[in-house]
């Protein structure tokens, strides 16, 4: 009694995309026909030898060009859908954003969100609501181009704070000070119409500012950024060895020293 | 709005060597591949809001990627270019001479796999490879379940010969009661 089986019926089982009762036949079938049981293990051998034969591909490393890329349309992407939800906490999400500021060195890159209202203060930028978005390159991405911006960045003191020309958005100066390699930076904070806040550090290259650090996070309390955002920038602050907070002097005379 | 976990963009980076490992198998070079992979990604993240949330991520990516290609193919026969991507010297080593020495010696199983026909290899990959059941194999390649199962039996069929795999390797196994 040789009950035939195709191929496919054999795979099936090798598979486990066999239904219940075939699969007790074909079972059955077995313990009395080697030549079966031989069929059935060449489906099983193939299936493992191909998987063998393919697993050092997933142990080669993805050229970092290629990460880059793929991490920088993510962040791309993070940020044309905007800030965060104001009950979802502000640093639940991280993405990569390549510090450009002097002196790099081995530091490991910082992980900030940036939000869509900053691109938007830094570049004109507005990346289309349904996630299709023009390449911004790095570069484009963290130069200091609004004119209202820039403009806020070398005049309004530490403490003041002023709505920026020609937009919605206010700007607050929170410290100025030196980096380890003794450029001039400045923390700040936008406020967006969406009403989250933008914590950001800019610090200046010759012929502009540039911006090294963003963290969004939602306002929910006049407009100040809740601790828990602040702490991604002591982080940062830290890891750049930042000097402590210029005087107002101090300050005067270093921004006074950009014109 | 969407929930916050299993999004596209959450899942997109630490994907990618899976992600690279197919497009290497499906078109034969690390160069295309990488390129393809990058196309994918971008794709995946303009459509990330039709990703349905609760069925699987990598086929839903496959499926993306394996579009891509389909198109670059196309688009490569109706531009008259023979540059000769599918020539799979990535993974299968380059060797003119591969038809003749077949003959006489077995192939490595990537060799033989690389040598399938695309379809078969493509379903072999889903399924054998990266483990997709015959039905979401089916939906990647947009075929039915039927042509999944024929196109899967006749690649390893294929594979066995050229490999010399026969099945007494796991007929051990299978007899000591280690059935699926």
């Amino acid at each position: 009694m040789t009950t035939e089986f195709s191929d496919e019926i054999l795979m099936r089982f090798a598979d486990g995309e066999l239904d219940p009762d075939t699969a007790a036949q074909v079972e059955r079938a077995m313990e009395s026909d080697d030549e079966l049981v031989t069929r059935v293990a060449m489906f099983m051998e193939t299936r493992a030898a191909a998987k063998d034969a393919l697993a050092p591909l997933l142990e080669e490393p993805v050229p970092d060009h290629l990460t880059a890329a793929v991490e920088r349309m993510v962040a791309e992407k993070k940020a044309a859908e905007g800030p965060r939800e104001p009950s979802e906490p502000a640093d639940a999400s991280v993405v990569p954003f390549p510090r450009r500021a002097a002196n790099d060195g081995n530091r490991a890159r910082w992980i900030v969100p940036i939000a869509a209202s900053l691109l938007a203060a830094l570049g004109g930028y507005w990346l289309g609501a349904d996630g299709a978005s023009a390449p911004v390159g790095n570069t484009d991405l963290v130069a200091v181009s609004d004119p209202g911006l820039v403009e806020a960045l070398r005049t309004v003191a530490a403490g003041d704070e002023r709505q920026l020309a020609g937009s919605n958005q206010r700007f607050r100066a929170i410290a100025t000070f030196r980096d380890n390699a003794q450029t001039l930076c400045r923390e700040f904070e936008l406020d967006s119409a969406q009403s989250s806040t933008v914590i950001s550090v800019a610090c200046f290259a010759d012929p502009g500012w540039r911006v090294t650090f963003a963290v969004v996070a939602p306002a929910d309390s006049g407009g100040y950024a809740p601790a828990s955002s602040t702490e991604a920038l002591d982080a940062y602050l830290q890891a750049i060895d930042a000097a402590p907070p210029m005087t107002v002097e101090e300050e005067t005379q270093a921004l006074s020293s950009l014109r | 709005m969407s929930p916050r976990t299993g999004r596209v963009e959450d899942q997109l980076v630490a994907f990618l060597p899976n992600l690279r490992r197919f497009a290497i198998s499906l078109c034969g070079s690390r160069d295309v591949a990488d390129d393809l992979v990058q196309a994918a990604c971008e794709r995946a993240l303009a459509n990330a809001e039709r990703f349905e949330q609760g069925t699987r991520f990598d086929a839903w990516m496959f499926r993306i990627l394996r579009n891509l290609w389909i198109d670059t193919i196309r688009r490569q026969k109706t531009a008259g270019v023979h540059e000769d991507i599918s020539e799979r010297q990535d993974i299968a080593g380059a060797s003119g001479e591969r038809e003749v020495e077949a003959r006489l010696t077995l192939k490595s199983v990537s060799e033989a796999i690389a040598d399938l026909p695309d379809e078969q290899r493509e379903v072999l990959l889903l399924v054998c490879v990266e483990e997709l059941s015959y039905r979401e194999a089916a939906d990647v390649l947009a075929i039915p379940i039927g042509t999944v199962m024929s196109r899967l039996a006749r690649a390893r069929k294929n594979l066995a010969d050229a490999a010399g795999i026969t099945g007494e390797n796991m007929r051990s196994d299978i007899v000591h009661g280690a059935k699926r």
